[in-house]
């Protein structure tokens, strides 16, 4: 090592500690950033002067420098080098977003862009660079290089080639040395330039190595030429297009692809594709966070992923799925991956992804329909690889069924957003348990009885950032102390919170306060950055409206909205609940005097137009064509909660995710795990409120930082926004709205409760920030949740005392009303016991299915093992008394409280709690009867129908433990009471009526926790058991063929459930929007007679059970023409040699169109050979594509990949 | 890779030219007039300090150009070689450059210090600039610039721990007359013409402006370092820092400077002999930088034949 590298080490250093810490800004740097946004944002700007921009791009420079030296003596990977090169590019960026006249020979953008690059921001460089409005061709040929965008590096060297003509013949380039020109070399350098960034594009999108290699060797020496010959600005911008490119080659997927298809190379070829394939789709070049995690997939070990979402981990889960489930020698097994996701919605976006990259070597099914097992669950009987994409309460049901099938095959486990793990830390996350409600406790039970009956199978888990959930979760996965998660320190956007200060008549302001995560301050502490947008101010609303300060607010926050998004920003309005209030709230803005000036919106052409008419048929269908849904999205403006029908909700998801409506309504169920693209995000209230009857007052409950970080790491995904930061604003009215002197000082309290509500938050903000390893669990929170309330009601302080009350107390015990869903103090308690046993019972069952007889002792030894798996234990803050407890309340369950085996595997299969699922037990058969009565269902009339779900539905009724459970609130008591009547609309009988707008939620909100939840939960727990006491063999695989002789019941029993899904009397109905047959209720009904005309050619006299028969269904549908569009055949086109001798027989080309002909060039564009081509078929299209030149006997061309229609 | 490492011929530059050194406090003035004829054997006295000069740069070029990207090409010949390539007006002004150099290495300039060019920056690729972001042979074309490019020259000074005490850069120019319009517009830019009164008038982008107004840290200190680091990072460690210190460390303790103003060029009538061009008795003027600085005047009879005699002559055998 040289003598002063010490000394150069410290010199750097020096320049990163001062310029460049990560997350924090000097005073002139906040300047710049601040003075950017107010360009940006076209508002005034704070002072500065020239000798302000060229001290930030001295300041770059030097981190340049820096970073240079970082690299040089500590190698790539040099987390300091990492630190420079970001804040060189944000200083960089930001006098370039500034259009500030300081410039450089090569424009800064260019030199921001690759600094991102390689300071691993690869998604702030394609922002920053894909945003450019570039006039010279040099430039945008650099851009789209740094950026990785290969495709389109070709597109513009094959537009070079397209237009010098005399360049393509070989010798070309040194022929230009022989001329008697002046400018000869310079040429020459321009046009070896080219070549080498062609043909660098094209072998590395084709893993074409030693192409690559030469295309590598060629840039290095034009550098070397640069730095001699050049300005110091252009040598330093070819030095960076060369370092960038020596990191694409390190960062190239062929590297993981080819070390996994070392594993098996009867595959290699497969995953070469796929490599092709990432690179396609703009993900060839691995992220530094993938690579770590590609890593550890090769080292063959279980880990934590933790990364942003959106910052590619998904592809690391699908190299995960290809390794075990494609490359791994399993014998006689057909491997089976469980991938667990957080929310419904999330499921469908997993599956539709995995599908599109992996749907040909795996069968990919999401379980997320109605039933527990339904018809498109061929999988079971498949041989081949599966992945099962559920939530956990869908996994958990599933196991019920299927535990030793699914677990003979699985051999991948995947936790989706695992820190959600964690648990709430607050009076509702603790009121979860009574509830059984609590998801976090779900997945710790889950995955722990997982992990304990299959301790060999791999795990990975892709988690979150902040939270301090990465290291217990990493623990957790591995099951080592010393695990720790991979890739923590990606940051891949840049988030910015504020507030949206909101004034009556008055223009609205944006205060900017923290940026990813520190306080923003142009200079000192008082002087907060405000921009004034110059936006109209809202008019003065009529005195009704303004009578509500939450309304005022609200309507001012869209009203800026709709001008905002008229700059092609993308909105999100965040609401905490009550969304149909707000949506009422704007659709009626809309019918203001005021607001009728306001553009109109115009749904899109083609086939996002036809996506916006599929979106607005089902809200028709579902909510009426006068609900609020309607007549927000006729403003272009799209809703989502909670209770929304999937169905609209999935395409409504689909109207956001491709920016056909540029602003959306939602509540935080939107945002869940999933990735949508928002620039701007309002928040219009900081917390939740219901009342309490029982306890006669409000229940307040804040958003954790957890959930506001989730949330505003929605906004701002670079590339698919605008800006280059997410901008999340909470709305606070700095006046109030009403001029009513009676309602004065309620709305001057309601604005100081907003302000400390936001005070509050960015508080907790700041903690979190801090937050290291988290260390509360759901388990431990439970049982500290009961060691409290016995210390509280029965005084037992000692851990002994507890425990001993622990070992002996049974819920019915503690209050009358276990059980049932009461809320006061005692019920609320035995609730909670009830939980701590539906947990260590489904454990106990779980892991003696096989085994008969279990005693006290060998319970207590399963739990011991199993609470080695634990997230509590992962957390490592249990306390010696934690474990003791499970254990002896499983020993009591064994001995005293439930003795009865068979009840406990009853009880189990249900899948309630055990004291709920005792209750249960009480009407379970009744529930059998009516399902096992209708075996004329097929043939009834709607009317009948109706009334077979409301004879289920009575026996829920009245039973708040298993049954019906609604708000105690008068409304939600109506609408209990009339509960038929929604029934009715919801299943869509005749007479069905369609509530009015402002009432459709609380219906679907009754739809959604009872018909489809709690009602379908009764009905599968039912079916469930009839299909495990009919099948005799556990390892049984259900099939449709069976179904009927093993359940004992009729086809009706097989659809109950997913026809409270779809809301439809009509098992056709609810098949054929299953299938995406059709697109609404009305569509799939208009199919049912072509269904009966191929069923009464097939039948000679149909009964009622073939009518609704799910294997008629799929006949009929196997009937069909089949959707697929088959493959075009790649037929070899026949080709004259033209530019190369054929001595190395096989030439990568790209066709270049000619006249009546096509040109095949080498990417380095030199001509090899052509082709007739007299209709004209190729175009710039096909540079996605490529081709092979067989220099053979007779030569031919064939194209060897083709790009994917779905991107 | 190659440092420059040939001494300059001193008494060859003895035998051709004479010198009319002067000195006023910082300010260094040395006049150099042709003494003799130039012949083979002078040409051939300079031939290896050209050689030397230009070998790390030739390397460069011809691994560049010995890449030959075309799919069927193996152990391609270029045909031409570095510098004998590069057209007349380039050699020119490397002849100066390198001038510059020798000089600076063989004559004792103000302050005294024992100056060294451990290797030879030479950019004179404007064009091919302008042609790298327009991807077009357009010559005619001119692309706006913006920013500032570099000092045509950079030499150190260095300690005996190989640590830079101080550092030399500026303009190295040759013309092939130097008439008194010639120099003006070298001094104080090209004339245009003045849109208020219509007359033409310098533009004031001349070496005064250059040198005046260049920053603390010249750009091509960096290409310099980076050079320094490929070539010889050991031998140039303590240097290497010290460029670190200046290049990455704001407001960093400046490293002294000299000025270097290096003219050359063929001799004009106006001129009489030992007269200089720019004034020698004191600082000029228009000088306005706080550092030292040394005018050099190099005026050759016969400076085209010489220059194309010397490159002809490089790597000749």
């Amino acid at each position: 090592m040289p003598e002063n590298d010490p000394q150069r080490l410290e010199i750097a250093n020096g320049a990163r500690t001062r310029l460049a810490l990560e997350n924090e800004l000097s005073a002139n740097q906040a300047r710049s950033y601040v003075r950017c946004l107010q360009i940006g944002w076209q508002v005034d700007t704070i002072g500065w002067n020239r000798s302000d921009s060229e001290g930030q791009l001295a300041d770059a420079r030097s981190l340049l420098q820096a970073a240079e030296i970082f690299v040089e003596i500590e190698g790539h990977q040099s987390r300091r080098a990492v630190d420079c090169y970001r804040r060189a590019g944000e200083l960089l960026e930001w006098l370039a977003r500034s259009e500030d006249d300081v410039r450089t020979i090569a424009p800064v953008e260019l030199l921001a862009g690759a600094a991102f690059q390689l300071g691993g921001l690869t998604a702030m460089a394609s922002g920053l660079l894909g945003q450019l409005d570039l006039e010279e061709d040099g430039p945008k040929l650099f851009a789209a290089f740094i950026q990785g965008d290969f495709d389109a590096v070709l597109l513009h060297t094959m537009a070079f080639w397209g237009q010098n003509g005399d360049l393509r013949a070989p010798g070309s380039s040194l022929r230009i040395l022989e001329e008697d020109r002046d400018d000869r070399l310079s040429w020459y350098f321009t046009v070896e330039l080219i070549r080498a960034l062609g043909l660098f594009a094209d072998s590395i999108r084709r893993g074409a190595d030693d192409r690559l290699a030469k295309a590598a060797a060629k840039l290095k020496a034009l550098d070397s030429m640069a730095v001699r010959t050049f300005s110091d600005d252009v040598s330093l911008l070819i030095s960076l297009l060369r370092q960038v490119a020596e990191r694409f080659t390190d960062a190239s997927i062929y590297r993981s692809a080819r070390a996994l298809g070392e594993l098996n190379p009867r595959r290699m070829s497969r995953l070469l594709a796929f490599a092709r394939a990432q690179f396609s789709r703009g993900r060839g070049i691995l992220w530094s966070s993938q690579r770590a995690g590609l890593t550890r997939l090769l080292e063959n070990s279980s880990f934590a992923l933790c990364t942003p979402t959106g910052s590619g981990k998904t592809l690391v889960a699908n190299l995960g799925l290809v390794k075990e489930l494609l490359l791994r020698d399993h014998g006689e097994v057909v491997p089976l991956a469980l991938y667990l996701v957080p929310s419904r919605a999330l499921a469908g976006e997993v599956e539709a992804k995995l599908t599109s990259e992996l749907g040909r070597d795996l069968i990919i099914t999401g379980l997320y329909g109605g039933a527990d097992w339904g018809i498109t669950d061929y999988w079971l009987n498949a041989d081949s690889p599966t992945v099962l994409i559920a939530t956990v309460e869908k996994a958990d049901a599933l196991m019920r069924y299927l535990a030793p099938l699914l677990l003979s095959r699985l051999k991948l486990l995947i936790v989706d957003e695992a820190h959600q793990v964690l648990p709430e830390d607050t009076e509702s996350g603790r009121s979860d348990f009574a509830d059984h409600s609590s998801r976090s406790l779900r997945l710790e039970s889950f995955v722990a009885r997982l992990l304990t009956q299959a301790p060999d199978i791999v795990r990975i888990a892709l988690t979150a950032v902040a939270g301090g959930a990465a290291g217990p979760v990493a623990r957790w996965m591995e099951g080592t102390a010393d695990a720790s998660a991979i890739g923590t320190h990606y940051r891949s956007t840049r988030q910015v919170v504020g507030v949206l200060e909101t004034a009556s008549e008055r223009r609205s302001t944006m205060l900017l306060e923290l940026m990813n995560g520190q306080p923003l301050y142009v200079q000192g502490r008082d002087d907060p950055v405000y921009l004034n947008l110059n936006i109209p101010p809202m008019a003065q609303l009529p005195a009704q409206m303004r009578s509500s300060l939450y309304r005022f607010n609200q309507v001012t926050v869209l009203w800026t909205a709709l001008h905002l998004a008229a700059a092609e920003r993308r909105i999100l309005i965040s609401l905490a609940q009550q969304p149909e209030q707000t949506m009422g709230w704007y659709a009626e803005s809309f019918d203001l005097p005021a607001w009728q000036g306001l553009p109109a919106f115009v749904p899109p052409e083609g086939r996002n137009g036809e996506l916006f008419a599929e979106a607005r048929a089902a809200c028709v269908d579902y909510c009426g064509s006068d609900s609020y849904e309607v007549r927000l999205l006729d403003r272009g403006i799209a809703t989502s909660h909670g209770q929304m029908p999937q169905r609209v909700r999935r395409q409504m998801v689909a109207l956001i995710d491709r920016k056909i409506c540029p602003i959306t309504v939602a509540t935080a169920t939107l945002t869940e795990g999933v990735n949508l693209p928002f620039d701007i995000i309002f928040v219009t209230s900081l917390k939740r409120s219901a009342y309490d009857n029982v306890k006669q007052q409000p229940v307040i409950t804040p958003y954790t930082s957890a959930e506001f970080r989730n949330l505003s790491g929605r906004a701002g995904r670079p590339g698919s926004t605008r800006g280059m930061e997410g901008l999340t604003l909470v709305a606070l009215p700095t006046t109030i709205a009403t001029t009513a002197p009676g309602q004065m000082q309620t709305q001057r309290n309601q604005m100081d409760a907003l302000r400390a509500d936001y005070a509050a938050l960015r508080e907790n903000l700041r903690r979190d920030e801090l937050a290291d390893n988290a260390t509360l669990s759901p388990l431990a929170m439970l049982l500290g949740e009961l060691r409290n309330k016995a210390r509280l009601y029965f005084g037992h302080l000692t851990d002994e005392t507890f425990l001993e009350w622990l070992e002996q107390i049974e819920p019915g015990e503690v209050s009358d009303d276990a059980g049932t869903g009461a809320t006061g103090d005692a019920a609320r308690l035995a609730d909670t016991i009830d939980e701590l046993d539906a947990f260590v019972m489904t454990a106990l069952e779980e892991l003696s299915l096989l085994d008969d007889d279990l005693d006290g002792a060998q319970a207590e030894a399963k739990l011991a093992v199993l609470w080695q798996n634990t997230f509590t234990v992962a957390a490592a803050a249990q306390e010696a008394w934690l474990e003791d407890a499970i254990l002896r309340r499983g020993r009591a369950i064994i001995g005293e409280i439930y003795p009865d085996a068979d009840e406990r595997r009853r009880l189990y299969q249900y899948g309630f709690s055990p004291y709920v699922g005792r209750r249960f037990e009480a009407i379970a058969p009744a529930i059998v009867d009516l399902l096992a009565a209708a075996t004329e269902y097929g043939l009834e009339t709607p009317e009948q129908r109706l009334e077979r779900f409301e004879a289920l539905g009575e026996l829920l009724k009245e039973d708040r433990g298993f049954g019906f459970r609604v708000r105690d609130t008068v409304g939600d008591s109506e609408i209990l009471d009339a509960w038929t009547d929604v029934l009715s609309w919801w299943m869509r009988a005749p007479g069905g009526e369609v509530p009015e707008a402002g009432n459709l939620r609380a219906r679907q909100r009754f739809v959604a926790d009872n018909l489809e939840f709690r009602l379908g939960v009764a009905i599968g727990a039912v079916v469930a058991q009839k299909w495990t006491a009919g099948a005799g063999d556990p390892l049984a695989v259900p099939s449709l063929a069976e179904w009927k002789a093993t359940t004992g019941l009729p086809w009706f029993g097989f659809w109950a459930r997913e026809l409270l899904r779809w809301g439809t009397l009509d098992p056709f109905v609810a098949f054929a929007l299953a299938q995406g047959r059709a697109k609404t209720r009305e569509e799939a009904e208009a199919l049912r007679p072509a269904f009966e005309e191929w069923l009464g050619e097939e039948i000679d006299a149909p009964t009622s059970e073939d009518l609704i028969d799910p294997q008629q269904f799929l006949g009929w549908e196997r009937s069909l023409p089949s959707r697929e569009r088959e493959r075009a055949k790649v037929v070899p086109e026949e080709a004259e040699l033209t530019g190369t001798t054929g001595a190395m027989k096989r030439y990568n080309v790209l066709p270049m169109a000619g006249e009546d002909e096509v040109i095949w060039l080498d990417a380095s564009g030199y001509e090899l050979a052509r082709s007739p081509d007299e209709f004209g078929l190729y175009d710039q299209s096909d540079l996605a594509n490529d081709y092979v030149l067989n220099a053979g006997v007779q030569a031919t061309v064939r194209r060897v990949f083709a790009r994917s229609r779905r991107r | 890779m190659t440092l420059h490492d040939c001494p300059p011929p001193k008494a060859a530059l003895a035998r051709w030219l004479t010198a009319y050194p002067s000195e006023d406090g910082s300010y260094g003035h040395l006049l150099l007039e042709q003494d003799c004829d130039c012949d083979d054997d002078m040409i051939s006295d300079l031939v290896p300090y050209f050689e030397s000069a230009h070998a790390d740069a030739r390397e460069f070029f011809h691994e560049q150009m010995g890449i030959e990207l075309h799919p069927d090409a193996d152990a391609p010949e270029p045909h031409i070689t570095y510098p004998t390539c590069l057209p007349s007006i380039t050699r020119r002004g490397l002849f100066g450059e390198v001038m510059a150099g020798m000089l600076t290495e063989g004559f004792e300039y103000i302050g005294k210090h024992e100056w060294t060019i451990p290797v030879f920056l030479f950019r004179f690729h404007e064009d091919a600039e302008a042609y790298l972001f327009a991807l077009a042979r357009d010559e005619e074309r001119k692309r706006q610039v913006y920013g500032r490019r570099g000092s045509d020259f950079i030499g150190l000074a260095l300690n005996e721990d190989g640590d830079i005490e101080r550092f030399i850069a500026g303009e190295a120019k040759w013309r092939k007359k130097l008439q008194p319009a010639v120099v003006a517009d070298l001094m104080y830019g090209e004339k245009k013409k003045n849109k208020e009164t219509g007359e033409r008038e310098h533009d004031g982008k001349g070496i005064w402006f250059q040198i005046n107004s260049d920053i603390p840290a010249p750009h091509g200190l960096r290409q310099l370092q980076r050079l320094l680091r490929e070539i010889d990072p050991d031998g140039y460690s303590a240097a290497i820092a010290k460029l670190d210190r200046v290049l990455v460390v704001r407001n960093a303790e400046p490293l002294p400077r000299t000025n270097l103003i290096m003219i050359s060029g063929g001799d004009a009538p106006s001129r009489k002999s030992k007269h200089p061009l720019i004034p020698r008795e004191e600082v000029p003027g228009n000088y306005t930088a706080p550092h030292d600085l040394q005018v050099v005047e190099l005026i050759l009879n016969d400076g085209e034949m010489l220059i194309d005699g010397v490159y002809d002559a490089l790597w000749a055998t």
